[in-house]
């Protein structure tokens, strides 16, 4: 458990040193997302209501959009310079290697939603503050089992040709229950749902987290092995 | 497998990809103090034998045997501690420094005091200022000399090289040359994948060639047989 700690730890803080320094990720990803919002309010803002119900939309295809491109590109760099085969033949457990580098995309990913969410406010005149928390949580838990998914896929690119193509074509099928869940949770937020009557929407999720986590963390090694 | 071993074999190995046999029923034995050259054309099983000698792939069938252990049960992340690999991919992050790749590879590898471990691969391999210059700056030798201080900053008891001296000057393949003969004086057990036979004639004890995934010359005695 120590070594696979500590094997996270350096992945999660190698993934940030390279963001930091380059933010190519945090730029190409969140401008991506920030162009689906803008144009889906221009394109489909009516009057209060409807962009009430539009909203819980738009902000989560922005946001799935923006993800596929952080993956991608998070594993875009490990196969430069074959890097993936430096860290695979480290004394690590390989499923920290995984850990790592979901953890990683997860904050990109985070970072993007923290600045769509509030766009999305703004440009669908939604009052944002009563939300703030529920919409918050419901983010964090969608955005947790998405990456966790996502990241296994996009491992997988690094040995594949067809790589994005292959990423999006797999990953939203298989990724459709947390999404759903998310939608639908973030839909009955904004239309004054207590929380309470999201619970189930929000087990979901968390049910979709868990699933995805254990299947990233137990299938990442024989995914890279062969 | 904590334990140093002092010889590696491989027995019956065979690796298929799809329709491709890689490797079909491979026997050799790489000893300890000895630069093992593996010779053949492309595509005869040289690559897929140094990735399966480097737990980096796992054979279809047959034995990788490190100190007469059985990889299938005594590998993982203690066998992987004692493996170095060099490669003509230098497999470091290009958006990192030299330094900063080294320092990654040294908690990964869990140095006891990564600080003067780094000092001392930078006098070693004369990695001066422009080590602290993003790797994605660096002349081919200079990433040759981070990659071989990546490679061998755990002193590994197999050191894998695989075509390293590629695109290297005349200066950079000597350097190359005496690092090896030094990890060779060491007791190091190398395998090498080379096209230059220059090379292959200044540092190898003993060659195995390849064709179509077979050993065609070097097989190994009937002692290693048994």
């Amino acid at each position: 458990m120590k070594l696979f700690l500590a094997g996270t730890l350096a992945i999660v803080k190698k993934e940030l040193l390279i963001e930091l320094r380059t933010k190519e990720i945090l730029v190409t990803a969140g401008l991506f997302g920030v162009l689906v919002v803008v144009l889906t309010s221009m394109a489909f803002f009516l009057d209060d209501d409807t962009a009430r119900k539009l909203a819980p939309g738009v902000l989560w295809i922005g946001a799935s959009f923006a993800g596929v491109l952080a993956m991608g590109r998070s594993w875009a760099r490990e196969r430069e310079g074959d890097a993936i085969r430096g860290l695979l033949l480290a004394p690590i457990p390989r499923s920290a290697i995984y850990a790592g580098k979901a953890i990683g995309t997860w904050i990109f990913v985070m970072v993007i939603d923290v600045v769509l969410w509030p766009l999305v406010g703004l440009l669908f005149r939604l009052d944002l503050v009563p939300v703030l928390l529920p919409v918050g949580l419901i983010l964090v838990l969608g955005s947790t089992g998405y990456v966790a998914m996502g990241t296994l896929f996009a491992s997988m690119s690094v040995r594949t040709r067809a790589r994005d193509l292959m990423l999006s074509v797999v990953l939203f099928p298989l990724a459709s229950p947390g999404i759903v869940a998310g939608v639908v949770a973030t839909r009955e937020v904004l239309q004054g749902t207590p929380l309470g009557e999201v619970l189930e929407w929000i087990r979901i999720l968390a049910a979709f987290d868990a699933v995805a986590i254990v299947c990233g963390l137990v299938l990442f090694e024989p995914l890279m092995s062969d | 497998m904590g334990e140093p071993f002092d010889r590696v074999e491989v027995k019956g190995l065979v690796k298929v990809y799809g329709a491709t046999r890689a490797l079909v029923g491979v026997d050799a034995r790489f000893p300890a103090g000895e630069v093992t050259v593996i010779e053949g054309h492309n595509g005869s099983g040289k690559s897929t034998l140094l990735n399966v000698l480097g737990q980096l792939v796992r054979p279809t069938r047959g034995q990788v045997l490190y100190g007469g252990l059985d990889a299938k049960a005594h590998g993982g992340v203690a066998l992987r501690a004692q493996i170095g690999i060099l490669a003509h991919a230098a497999m470091v992050y290009p958006d990192l420094s030299g330094r900063e790749n080294l320092s990654l590879y040294a908690q990964l590898y869990r140095a006891p005091r990564p600080a003067a471990l780094l000092e001392e691969l930078c006098d070693r391999f004369e990695i001066g200022r422009w080590g602290e210059r993003p790797a994605r700056t660096y002349s081919r030798g200079q990433l040759q000399r981070v990659a071989l201080a990546r490679a061998l900053l755990h002193a590994p008891r197999l050191l894998l090289l695989d075509e390293p001296s590629t695109g290297l000057d005349v200066r950079s393949v000597d350097r190359l040359i005496e690092a090896v003969e030094q990890e060779r004086a060491r007791g190091a057990i190398i395998a090498l994948i080379t096209h230059d036979p220059g090379l292959a004639a200044q540092i190898a004890q003993r060659t195995i060639r390849l064709a179509r995934g077979r050993v065609v010359e070097g097989e190994p005695d009937a002692e290693a047989r048994a």
